[in-house]
């Protein structure tokens, strides 16, 4: 309550002190205010175009030029560098999401509207995406479920790739850096009269690097993968519009586990887009849709003193989703939007008790209105029925208030969940060397009985009874409560408060004792964990030629069961691990696991319009976070051991030396930061030189 | 076992009692022991069975025993069983012959100072009274890189002894000489280091 009451305040605060600028500035008009900024359309919010500055959701939009300019090359780089948003990587080297405290499981990953699968153990490695032919990224924050259904609790990542533009031209990138990392890449673009076409080719490789003093294994291992997209536009008539867009990716990657045992990993993706869109008439619009994808991986290890296979895994998931949304415009304040579709989905996976098929057709309403030039209500709500688990209804509602062209408040309330995945229901997996066994939850009535009959079983801790009920979807309620604020034309200011609290939380426990001395682990519903914070923004572009942003977000994430537990006096530590315990109190509780109370971030543009330079220097600031509980209560608290907060530094120069030709040097991670402990994917400093040709 | 320190503690109540109650028996010492590592070894595990004389303890004495009768607790890896109940019926496993049971408890050492009797559990067929597994009883295995067992902060062992006294436990160290900063490939593990109190006395209280 304490935390709740500061934020009022701050929120307040804010508030008045906006209110007492602009009742100083009240005669700046609106029209200074647009020029500084660019008001950027985005369709991922309500899928209908909007601009930016008039959504009452708190957004992002990562431009084309920001991802040139920083020489970014693939996603996780230019999301690392966004305000609230940091990358986290998981134990099987995939780098997700982490967005307003939430996992990377719960953050949706869309390409030009379609979700992205291959979810390995929940993480969706942001490494895979190229930043090659990216026309912008927009970021949702906040439970988005009511339009997008499963994984967007915490919000929505929609990458928008570029559409054929009239003429031909084309370019060609490649980029050296440390580590042996070489990016090439390539695109064409033609379109004339009905028929456009865009295709893009990248090839990135790696020497890979070593954090470790061992010899034998590397941090991250040599890769090469492959980038190949196409997106084809035919306009059928005036009012009738084909666009069919087709992506493949692969890479094959060294797996090493030890001096004796070495492999490969493989992935390969591909997925196809196809929508037809037609005008009905100024009032109804149709889009037709059919979206088809695949993630296959598999990886293997081959004992190198006998040449014997030693152990082989592959994961094999399909994804078929057709989808048919009208638009329809009562009026220019009154936008109505309505879909329906089907989620059909298929898993192959090693360790499985069967392969699975999901079926979830759903249905989403919408409704966008503006009942005065001020004011912008939108209500929505998805309903998702599912074959294998409690359906779901996902409302959500927003508004966003104008009190004068400086100073806007906006709110919303909105429902999200995510599904339990095939992992959590049909997991059959016993560790080989060690003797522990992780089952899903759908899989213990048939797995136990066989594990009792080979007298693998000491004794049950759960019954399988508990297991008869379907496991129910992770929810989520999310609030984000804001302020944007124009002190002048040129300098602005944004402000969000966000409070997500999640019921049914998956996790493992212990569910019954192994003959061997260990445990059979299966998945349930159980914890209440709550994210709050406040992000902050400002961008200040006082010329063309000079352009500073900063943003920082403070977040505070619990579990409430573990709040109670400490307030109760059930939580104790030792000082050190041979010291007798005593017990802690409530302000001893740090949260939850791989959250920094803060972040923030600080980016300076200057381009020299005469000299055809521009530059930029970026920085990021991590505060302390746990990773692991040190000293055996369950619990992260003040006793532990913490990563210590760092700040990397990322510089860019970009020079063009006429029409054609872009060069480029620069240094990512200046300071040369690196924690060979804790974080595997900063690999110390990267220097590295671009050569860019457009024609 | 020469490492054990014995320290007596002089209960001053018994004088006072001693003054109103003339009529009662005195009541015997509390005894307040730290035992250094007792080393209960075991053969087999990582998925072999599990074989290996368990080590037992008796609390009146604060020394280990061999005695098929007169022991409280025994140690054998980190399984630790009572003599009271039935045997799990794992390979060395001795037979219960007494009335030991016991029960994990919340708290620091200090803070548990009662006995719930109703909370005593024996052995069984199937399960130790002093749950087995990481995180079940009282230690977490943190798995790798560290490989670590360490006993959970907070969990005071309570017990009935053999010959129905009672007596409480906090275990401080699975590694031999209690290090500070343990490290499972330098430490050798499967000594116990423990702090326990014994009420000779048959009452509830510490």
């Amino acid at each position: 309550m304490i935390l709740n009451k500061n934020y009022f305040c701050i929120y307040f605060l804010i508030f008045f002190v906006n209110i007492s600028f602009s009742q100083e500035k009240v005669n700046i008009t609106l029209d200074t205010v647009s020029t500084n900024f660019l008001d950027q359309i985005l369709v991922t919010a309500t899928r209908t175009p909007r601009k930016s500055s008039a959504l009452p959701f708190p957004v992002q939009i990562i431009t084309e030029s920001e991802i040139k300019s920083t020489n970014s090359l693939r996603l996780n780089d230019i999301l690392n560098e966004q305000t609230g948003l940091i990358t986290v990587s998981d134990f099987g080297g995939g780098e997700g999401i982490q967005m307003q405290g939430l996992d990377s499981q719960y953050t949706l990953i869309l390409i030009d509207g379609a979700p992205v699968i291959g979810r390995l153990s929940g993480t969706l490695d942001l490494k895979r995406f190229s930043l090659g032919n990216i026309k912008q990224i927009d970021i949702v924050k906040g439970a988005s479920s009511s339009l997008y259904g499963s994984a967007a609790l915490a919000g929505v990542i929609n990458i928008i790739t570029n559409t054929p533009k009239d003429g031909f031209s084309g370019d060609l990138n490649y980029r050296a850096a440390t580590h042996k990392t070489n990016d090439i890449g390539a695109s064409l673009n033609y379109k004339k009269n009905k028929f456009g076409i865009s295709t893009y080719i990248n090839s990135l490789s790696s020497g890979g690097y070593n954090l470790t003093e061992s010899e034998v294994l590397n941090t991250v291992e040599p890769f090469t993968n492959y980038t190949f997209s196409s997106k084809l536009t035919y306009d059928l008539s005036v009012n009738t519009d084909l666009y069919f867009s087709a992506k493949y990716y692969s890479q094959k990657q060294d797996y090493v586990a030890s001096e004796i045992l070495e492999g490969k990993s493989n992935i390969r993706e591909w997925n196809t887009h196809l929508q037809l869109k037609h005008i009905y008439n100024n009032k109804l619009k149709i889009h037709f849709e059919f979206y088809a994808t695949r993630y296959k991986a598999n990886e293997f290890l081959d004992d190198n003193t006998n040449g014997i296979r030693f152990s082989e895994g592959f994961y094999d998931q399909l994804l078929l989703k057709p989808e048919i949304r009208t638009t329809y415009t009562f009026s220019s304040n009154s936008v109505f939007i309505s879909g329906m579709g089907l989620k059909h989905e298929t898993l192959d996976r090693s360790y499985f008790t069967l392969n699975p098929i999901f079926n979830s057709p759903y249905i989403f309403v919408q409704h966008d209105v503006k009942p005065n030039d001020n004011l912008n209500i939108i209500i929505g709500a998805r309903f998702d029925s599912h074959s294998k688990y409690k359906s779901q209804l996902s409302p959500k509602i927003a508004f966003r208030h104008k009190l004068n062209n400086q100073l806007s408040v906006k709110g919303s309330l909105g429902y999200g969940f995510k599904a339990p995945d095939f992992r959590q229901l049909y997991f059959d997996f016993t560790n080989a060397t060690i003797g522990y066994t992780v089952l899903g939850y759908n899989a213990v009535s048939t797995a136990i009985p066989i594990l009792q009959e080979q007298g693998q079983i000491a004794n049950i801790i759960v019954p399988v009874s508990e297991f008869e009920k379907n496991l129910n979807p992770e929810s989520s309620i999310g609030i984000n409560l804001g302020s944007d604020y124009y002190f002048n034309s040129k300098l602005k200011f944004e402000f969000n408060l966000f409070k997500n609290s999640i019921k049914n939380l998956i996790d493992t426990r212990v569910i019954a004792n192994k003959t061997n001395g260990q445990n059979v682990f299966s998945y349930f519903n159980i914890n209440e964990v709550y994210t709050q914070g406040l992000e902050f923004s400002m961008n200040w572009k006082p010329s063309n030629n000079f352009k500073l942003s900063t943003g920082y977000q403070l977040l505070y994430a619990f579990d409430k069961e573990a709040v109670n537990s400490f307030e109760n006096g059930e939580v104790f530590a030792r000082e050190n691990p041979s010291s007798p315990s005593f017990e802690l109190n409530k302000s001893d509780y740090f949260g939850l696991f791989n959250r920094s109370r803060h972040t923030a971030n600080l980016k300076l543009y200057y381009k020299s319009i005469n000299s055809n330079i521009d530059s930029n220097i970026r920085l990021t600031y991590r505060s302390k976070y746990g990773l692991l509980d040190g000293n055996g209560n369950g619990y992260l608290d003040s006793f532990d051991t913490f990563v210590n907060s760092y700040i990397i530094i990322d510089s860019a120069i970009n020079k063009k030396l006429n029409k054609n030709y872009n060069i480029a040097i620069g240094v990512d991670n200046l300071l040369n930061f690196t924690d060979t402990q804790n974080i595997s994917n900063i690999s110390g400093r990267i220097i590295y030189t671009k050569l860019n040709i457009q024609f | 076992m020469k490492t054990i320190k014995l320290f007596i503690l002089l209960i001053l109540l018994t004088g006072f009692y001693s003054c109103e109650k003339t009529t009662d028996p005195p009541l015997n010492d509390i005894l307040s022991i730290t035992v250094s590592n007792l080393y209960a070894p075991q053969s087999g595990g990582q998925g072999q069975p599990i074989t290996g004389e368990f080590t037992k303890f008796e609390f009146a004495t604060g020394q280990i025993t061999t005695s098929e009768t007169d022991w409280d607790i025994a140690f054998r890896g980190t399984s630790i069983i009572v003599n009271g109940g039935t045997s799990l019926g794992t390979i060395d496993e001795p037979n219960r012959t007494g009335q030991a049971a016991a029960y994990i408890e919340n708290g620091t050492f200090v803070s548990v100072n009662e006995v719930d009797p109703t909370l005593l559990i024996t052995d069984s067929d199937s399960g130790y009274a002093i749950a087995t597994g990481s995180d079940n009883g009282w230690y977490n295995y943190s798995g790798g890189p560290s490989y670590l067992i360490t006993p959970i902060p907070g969990k005071v062992l309570v017990f009935r002894t053999n010959d129905n006294f009672y007596a409480k436990m906090e275990i401080l160290s699975y590694y031999e000489n209690a290090p500070s900063d343990p490290d499972s490939s330098v430490h050798a593990s499967r000594f116990y280091t423990f702090n326990y109190i014994y009420q000779p006395n048959g009452i509830l209280t510490f």
